[in-house]
């Protein structure tokens, strides 16, 4: 699947089937900095991830 | 629930969130709901300003500051009993604040909500990047205790009758970890929500028993957050470590930084009167002060701003 992070920059992650905080945990992003969205939907952390969906993280958190 | 995903533990639609110190799933609606009346019970706890008061919302732009000012823009609709200016402060960081700035205006706008700014340059005489040139671990701390000196001065200017900041329960966490870091017991042993005496203008933080997350979650259901550029002292200073290192624990045990802010409440209760509160006038400027000068004008005195304006 492709995740946008959230400087912008786009990663494949070969993964079907896992929750998407998995997927997190190999980009090493912890899920309590980020928003997720799959396919253009909020999903919660522990939702499951396949292979052609479209994940992005924003990172929630900006100031000093 | 189809498309793989889980249902809300309170309803049939299909969650957006888990809220791992619950372990519960919440839909959008739901979680906004629980959202808003969080900030509600807060206020209520806290106290809420009087009927008639005039709230300074201290708007920076970013997500929280401007779901604070929607929150209270619902409530001082719907009670008629409260006014709001919404004041923002340009600490003068080039590269990021110019957006932010831009959004402040335009959220005030949006709301009907009068808005008065200022600067480090125009009240203090330098810009935040010009002080810390050459000192960027400082940056965090200067611009602190500046910021809530501008913002007092802003506030005091339009009238208020408190000041209401966007602080939620992980910038709280993050004072309570760096003030034991720094071994600051002053700070500590004080209650935070204790104010509004001997001359200061009363704060009040409805956000601060509401996780980041959730206030940005909150933000992208109603349409209120856009990405916004990273400051550029975020990771220079301590307080990055402390977001770190607290992120990485509540990530692993679920309600700690609830269990951390509601801990330091407890120790303040029980020093309840042990702490000296500042019993003079700062020299200078005239706002609370322990010693002939208040912080933010020891800090100016010794940095190259120029004293703050008298009152």
């Amino acid at each position: 699947m492709r995740v946008r992070l959230p400087d912008g920059s786009l990663r494949t992650v070969e993964a079907d089937g896992i929750p998407v905080e998995e997927v997190l945990a190999r980009l090493g992003v912890n899920p309590v900095e980020v928003i997720v969205t799959r396919n253009g939907i909020l999903i919660p952390e522990d939702a499951s991830v396949c292979g052609g969906d479209e994940i992005r993280l924003v990172r929630i958190s900006h100031g000093g | 629930m189809g498309n793989g995903g889980t249902g809300c533990s309170r309803c049939s639609q299909e969650a957006v969130y888990l809220q791992r110190a619950t372990g519960r799933h919440l839909c959008s609606a739901h979680l906004a709901g629980e959202v808003v009346d969080r900030v509600r019970r807060t206020l209520a706890a806290d106290g809420m300003p009087p009927a008639g008061s005039l709230v300074a919302v201290a708007l920076s732009g970013g997500k929280d500051s401007t779901v604070l000012l929607s929150l209270l823009q619902g409530i001082a609709r719907e009670t008629g009993e409260l006014d709001l200016v919404a004041i923002t402060v340009d600490e003068g960081i080039s590269g990021y604040r110019e957006e932010t700035l831009r959004a402040a205006a335009a959220t005030a706008a949006r709301y009907g909500v009068p808005h008065r700014t200022g600067s480090f340059a125009g009240l203090f005489g330098r810009t935040l990047d010009q002080e810390v040139t050459g000192q960027e671990h400082r940056a965090c701390a200067v611009c602190g205790v500046l910021r809530r000196k501008a913002l007092t001065i802003l506030a005091r200017e339009a009238g208020a009758d408190c000041i209401a900041t966007g602080h939620n329960l992980d910038d709280e966490a993050q004072s309570v970890l760096m003030n034991w870091l720094r071994g600051d017991r002053d700070r500590l042993l004080r209650d935070p929500l204790q104010g509004g005496q001997r001359g200061f203008l009363r704060r009040i933080k409805p956000l601060r028993e509401i996780p980041e997350k959730e206030v940005a979650l909150y933000g992208v259901i109603t349409g209120l957050f856009t990405p916004m550029p990273e400051c550029p002292y975020r990771h220079a200073a301590l307080r990055g470590e402390a977001r770190a290192m607290l992120n990485a624990m509540e990530q692993r045990f679920p309600g700690t930084l609830e269990r951390l802010v509601q801990g330091q409440r407890r120790l303040a209760r029980g020093a309840a009167g042990q702490i000296p509160a500042p019993v003079g006038s700062c020299m200078r400027c005239g706002e609370p002060a322990t010693g002939p000068l208040c912080q933010a004008c020891r800090l100016l005195e010794e940095g190259c701003f120029r004293p703050v304006r008298h009152r």
